[in-house]
């Protein structure tokens, strides 16, 4: 409960993105139903998804409380003919662009495509507009699918900076609602490289859009099968790990399980520990409290009791539920490693109970990290312990590598000076032959 | 005048009619002053037996007498007392007017001497107001003698010369005590002479319960307008001043002012006269504006600031004037006024239209600020001056919540800016409860609806940068900024600070930054480091400290004083330069604590640093700080070191023992450090500092020892060092997970088992071989950057910009301009190439 991040989180979200979070925690069961059911209606009320609203009208009579809405009849007329008259000129444009003639004159450059529409259909920008509304429109009502179409065909005709931009963020909201990882993927990587090349008034304005996208990126990466190292990537950007720390320092929550669960990229750990170590006295929970007592402090009883509660945040958070059992293992994986370099002789009953199994679990936990790390061990059955072979680097191993790269750098420098020499021998018979450039 | 003689003193027949009128003066001011004494005027009666001359009658004549008969008993005791101060005053003015310093000054002294004895009686009466006007005069006349000396072809003899200077001390120091008498005095001395000369009744001043400065200017009205004489002019004419010729009066004074012959004090007559004649306020706002800038054009004498009672003056008439615009919302004082043509006449706001009238009330501010600190600059902070001077500080930053508040009125932003500035210039040092006390205090001063006394330094200054952050010049939000985080850290928010200092950026463009905004940046950063000090985070308090501590300038690079070289090449110019930019005392970092910080910190660092080049030999080209080593090689260099006696020896003793692992004598020496009392909550520093020092110790007993054990149990290391086992056990692992220590842990005995490479001959001699030929490509490839220029130049870029973009950034600062550009610069460079050979080896 006090590590649920839900409501820090809803500031940077769109209304809509924020229904799937409260839905997650009516199941988690963290607040009272009636209070996520009046949080849902007054977030619904902003909204034309006016069955929804009606739903939940019904609901909350049923839960005891008067809903304070307005005449939900009236607006649902209003809605409708809204949503008619919305489509109706937008199906003007559809009707143009949906011609395969026109599709097949299209070509890449915007303003081009843009006359050649004035010029054979009369279409003027002000009806490419109504497609934006349209979607927009759809959008509110929940029709997520049918948005994401519309702008979908605004981004490539029109070439107003600024309603592209929010074109995109709206086809990225779609996407996410739909479900549709893939494509929102591409959305992503897409919104990504606009708000990075594009200038923003001031500094303020881009760091705004940046921690959005942080947090909309969220609903993509935990959910698109190759999310886990595009998160990593992208948050350790130094411009998306200063706006973490600037902005948003919850996120460090996320970036550690991305991190721990992505077995590959372990050298990030390092970059890890310190942001966490930096940022320590801003935001603190489980999740990051674990790697700070594993690589920081190296307290491992601490450890062990945060990957305790590491669990349940996890299980209480919309994102990582997902990938709680991944988590665990992984994060066992690394207590257990960072055990076993320190350590020469352990109690394998000791080290089971640091990673919370039974001994029988334990042992077998060992053989598999022998097995599958590059860890020198053995287990010594009579004693129950595990010996690591320290592998100190032998002197030869120290030679080879302080003297490896000394012929390639020699080479370097060779060249270099042979470049030079050239250059210098080039001046010198420029200037030969050329005298009298020089006293002109 | 029969009472008079009534009272026993049955002598004098002789002077009887000198001081008749004076009687009767004084009788009938006696209905008044109720609680005056009579003294005066009996050492006058007395003086005027002995010696009998009208002229010194003129000066010392008083008007505090009274009928008390119960008082009158000890008359005779205090004739005599008053009787020795009058002959001497008499000696000395004889002595000023043939340029007798030597006999002025034994006159001088002999009169204070009197006038300590006669301490009892002036409880009960007041210093005799011949005295003031004695020692008042006394000060003019030394001040000019002096001035006229410096130009003078011929020079006084030596022995008279040297009486002047130390008059010239002696009185200025005299007179302090005085000022308020003396102000009185100055406010117009001719007064003193008319009043008596023509027997002029006055009437009783009435206190008023009102605020200050509104009573103040009542008080002059009441007076000088209800006794209608008529002052005298300089050629002894007499002046008319009235409504009609004001503003040609005016006109003249503006005229002449910065004239060759223009007497100043003469004018500043002038003025206070008009003052008391205007009645509208535009005359008023007309006159005090030109009063208050009269009073900056007194020439400053020796002492390079001005007058202190001038300045009282000044600040008074500017709040007077404050007054006046504060209650007639309709005149505003502003720059760049078109001239009007009829300068001459009254003006009246016509038809809501506000009457505009040139003057800057901003510089004003300004100056009176600016002369304030210079005043505090040029006293000796160790003598009570100092601390009466700080105490107008109350009253100056009254004066500028005032202004600010008008400016807002007006919605100036430049004024409000610059103003802003100075008040936050007054605050951001300060802790919290001094801030809240002076908020409280102007509180009184000023009217009610003008100031809203904080409860809180913190949200003050935070409102007060906050406006200067979005409406001032990028100076001022630099400085705004810099004052911002030095506060923040006096308030032990370190991260906050940090932050702060690295989200601005501050630090890329601060030595491009004119040298006094560089100086409070450094001030930021040391404010900064003593605050992370606090904080237990040694090593960040370390970063921030090294390189203004690490220096040897500190006084320089915090102006806190100038640094004595040995090879001085600074000019005269350069030198009075750098005077002028000194903080006055009471801004100061301490730097003794300043010292024992840095000290400490590298202390804590380098110990454990030096010990681990037993087990890493490589580890020795690398110092964390070198003031530190250079100190503690002094010191071990040492054939005898006694006991410690300063806070430098206790830090190098505390060094050695904690080299040698005895934390105990170490945390000893460091507690018996003086100065950490300093510091608020000194106990907990010390507890803190006790802790860090078991750890380290911890640490550079097991690099030094490394080397000749094979197995340590943590309990025993753990007992050693006062520790728990969790937390050695802790240490200990990280040491092994860093490889600093080549050795890991035996969970199941709990032992450390270190690990032992037996080197043999031949294997040793290969890495060196290696060792020296890494070595010799590494001087080439050097050798070559910096023959071929750009290139070098490039890479150094390249390395350095990616590393800067790091999280976790350690801060770098910038000293001063360009000399610690370029250090910065060589670092940079080392680093550059630091890396790359750390790349190759990969």
């Amino acid at each position: 409960m006090t590590y649920d991040l839900t409501s820090r989180m809803i500031p940077f979200l769109d209304l809509h993105l924020v229904f799937p979070l409260l839905e997650f925690l009516l199941i988690e069961e963290l607040y009272t139903p009636v209070t996520l059911l009046e949080a849902r209606y007054e977030l619904a009320k902003k909204t034309n998804m006016i069955d929804f609203i009606e739903k939940l009208d019904d609901d909350l009579k049923d839960a005891g409380v008067i809903p304070a809405g307005g005449d939900l009849i009236k607006r649902r007329e209003d809605i409708l003919e809204q949503l008619q008259n919305a489509q109706f000129e937008a199906q003007k444009v559809m009707d143009v662009i949906e011609n395969p003639d026109v599709i097949a004159a299209l070509r890449q450059d915007k303003l081009q495509n843009l006359q050649f529409l004035k010029d054979n259909y009369g279409m003027t920008p002000e009806m490419i507009q109504t497609l934006y509304t349209l979607g927009q429109f759809q959008y509110s009502c929940g029709n997520y699918g049918g948005a994401a179409d519309m702008l979908y065909h605004y981004r490539v005709l029109s070439t107003d900076d600024n309603l592209n931009l929010s074109a995109l963020w709206g086809k990225l909201a779609s996407e996410i609602l739909v479900g549709n990882w893939e494509v929102a993927y591409e959305a992503i990587q897409e919104l990504k490289e606009t708000i990075d090349k594009t200038h923003f008034p001031s500094p303020l304005h881009q760091l705004e859009q940046r921690t959005w996208f942080i947090h909309w990126s969220l609903f993509v990466f935990f959910n698109h099968p190759k999310g886990g190292d595009a998160l990593v990537d992208l948050f350790f950007q130094p411009a998306y790990i200063n706006t973490i720390q600037t902005s948003c320092p919850w996120i460090l929550r996320y970036l550690t399980a991305a991190v721990i669960t992505n077995r590959r990229r372990k050298n990030l750990l390092k970059d890890l520990v310190k942001v966490i170590e930096h940022e320590s006295y801003q935001y603190r929970d489980p999740v990051t409290e674990f790697v700070e007592a594993l690589y920081i402090n190296f307290d491992f009883d601490l450890a062990k009791q945060k990957l305790i509660e590491c669990e349940k945040v996890l299980e209480g958070d919309f994102f990582l539920v997902s990938i709680q059992e991944e988590f665990i293992q992984n994060a066992r994986c690394f207590v257990s490693e960072t055990y076993c370099r320190i350590h020469q002789k352990i109690d394998i009953a000791e080290l089971s109970q640091t990673l919370n199994m039974s001994k029988e679990d334990g042992e077998k936990w060992i053989v598999n990290l022998i097995r599958d790390t590059r860890v020198d061990a053995k287990i010594d059955y009579q004693e129950n312990t595990v010996l690591m072979n320290t592998n100190t680097t032998s002197v030869y191993q120290q030679i080879i590598e302080r003297t490896k790269g000394l012929s390639f750098r020699s080479q370097v420098l060779a060249t270099s000076i042979d470049k030079r020499e050239a250059a210098q021998a080039k001046a010198i018979a420029h200037e030969k032959n050329h005298p009298s450039s020089e006293a002109a | 005048m029969s009472r008079f003689f009534r009272a026993g003193e049955s002598d004098s027949d002789d002077t009887e009619s000198d001081y008749s009128d004076e009687l009767t003066n004084s009788e009938s001011e006696d209905q008044s002053d109720s609680d005056a004494s009579e003294s005066e005027s009996d050492s006058d009666d007395q003086q005027g037996k002995k010696i009998g001359r009208g002229r010194f009658f003129e000066g010392s004549l008083s008007d505090s007498d009274s009928e008390d008969d119960t008082v009158r008993v000890v008359r005779s005791a205090k004739d005599k007392r008053f009787e020795e101060i009058e002959q001497a005053v008499t000696a000395m003015n004889n002595g000023q007017k043939i340029n007798d310093w030597v006999s002025v000054q034994t006159e001088f002294d002999r009169a204070n001497k009197a006038l300590q004895k006669a301490v009892g009686i002036i409880a009960q009466t007041g210093v005799p107001k011949f005295y003031i006007k004695a020692v008042a005069e006394l000060e003019k006349t030394v001040q000019s003698t002096l001035d006229k000396e410096k130009s003078a072809a011929k020079k006084m003899n030596a022995s008279n010369a040297k009486a002047l200077n130390s008059m010239k001390q002696k009185i200025k120091k005299n007179n302090r005590l005085y000022e308020k008498d003396i102000q009185e005095y100055e406010k117009d001395p001719e007064n003193y002479d008319a009043e008596e000369e023509e027997a002029i009744e006055i009437k009783p001043k009435i206190k008023k319960p009102k605020k200050v400065v509104d009573s103040d200017l009542e008080e002059e009205e009441g007076e000088e307008v209800d006794d209608g004489f008529t002052p005298v002019g300089a050629g002894g004419k007499t002046v008319e001043f009235n409504q009609e010729n004001l503003f040609k009066k005016l006109r003249e004074v503006v005229d002449a002012r910065g004239k060759k012959n223009t007497n100043r004090e003469e004018q500043v007559r002038i003025l206070e006269r008009l003052l008391v004649v205007a009645n509208t306020p535009y005359q008023k706002i007309r006159v005090l504006l030109n009063l208050i800038s009269t009073q900056f054009d007194f020439a400053v004498g020796l002492s390079g600031y001005m007058n202190i009672s001038l300045w009282k003056n000044a600040e008074k008439y500017l709040n007077n004037l404050l007054a006046i615009l504060e209650s007639n919302n309709d005149y505003i004082v502003k720059e760049n006024v078109p001239e009007e043509d009829d300068n001459d006449k009254d003006r009246l706001p016509q038809n809501g239209e506000a009457v505009f009238i040139q003057g800057s009330i901003v510089a004003f501010i300004d100056r009176l600020d600016e002369e304030f600190t210079k005043s505090l600059q040029n006293i000796d902070p160790h003598t009570t001056d100092y601390v009466d001077r700080l105490k107008d500080e109350v009253s100056l930053y009254a004066v500028i919540v005032r202004s600010l508040a008008y400016f807002n009125r007006l919605d100036a932003t430049d004024a409000i800016c610059r103003t802003t500035m100075r008040r936050l210039e007054h605050v951001y040092f300060k802790p919290n409860n001094v801030v809240v006390a002076v908020e409280n205090a102007i509180a009184s001063l000023l009217p009610a609806d003008i100031v809203k006394p904080s409860e809180d330094a913190t949200s003050l200054v935070h409102d007060l940068c906050v406006d200067l952050y979005k409406n001032g010049s990028s100076l001022q939000r630099t400085r705004a900024m810099l004052c911002h985080i030095y506060h923040h850290a006096l308030e032990n928010r370190f991260f906050v600070a940090r932050d702060m200092f690295l989200m601005s950026h501050l630090q890329d463009t601060i030595h491009l930054a004119d040298i006094i905004t560089q100086i409070l940046h450094n001030r930021a950063m040391v404010q900064l480091g003593m605050c992370a000090f606090r904080a237990g985070m040694i090593k960040e308090a370390h970063s921030c400290l090294q390189d203004i501590s690490g220096t040897g300038r500190v006084k320089e690079l915090l102006a806190q004083g100038l640094s004595l070289q040995r090879h001085s090449t600074a000019s005269p110019d350069q030198e009075k330069i750098e005077r002028q930019r000194q903080f006055p005392f009471h801004m100061h970092i301490n730097l003794e604590l300043l010292e024992c910080v840095y000290l400490t910190c590298s202390m804590l660092l380098e110990i454990p640093n030096i010990a681990s080049t037993a087990i890493n030999p490589e580890n020795r080209k690398k110092m964390i700080s070198k003031p530190f080593r250079r100190m503690l090689d002094y010191n071990s260099r040492q054939v005898f070191s006694g006991p410690p006696e300063n806070t430098r020896d206790h830090i190098m003793a505390a060094s050695k023992a904690l080299a040698n692992a005895e934390w105990q004598k170490s945390v000893e020496w460091i507690s018996a450090i003086k100065i950490w009392d300093l510091i608020p909550e000194s106990r907990k520093i010390k507890e803190m500092l006790g802790h860090k020092i078991q750890e380290e110790g911890l640490r550079t007993y097991l690099f030094s020892n490394a080397n000749y054990y094979s197995s340590i149990s943590l309990e025993s290391l753990a007992k050693m060092f006062d520790l728990s086992l969790r937390t050695t056990t802790s240490i200990v692992a990280k040491m092994v997970w860093i490889e600093e220590l080549s050795a890991s842990i035996d969970q199941v005995t709990n032992i450390v088992v270190l690990h032992h490479l037996q080197l043999t001959r031949l294997q040793t001699l290969a890495l060196a071989f290696a060792e020296k030929a890494a070595g010799f490509v590494e001087s080439n490839e050097k050798l070559l950057e910096t023959k071929t220029p750009q290139q070098g130049e490039r890479s150094k870029k390249g390395t350095n910009a990616s590393k800067e973009q790091g999280p976790g950034k350690q801060q770098q600062q910038r000293t001063m301009g360009a000399r610690g550009n370029t250090r910065g610069g060589r670092n940079q460079f080392n680093k550059g190439l630091g890396n790359s050979v750390r790349g190759g080896r990969k």
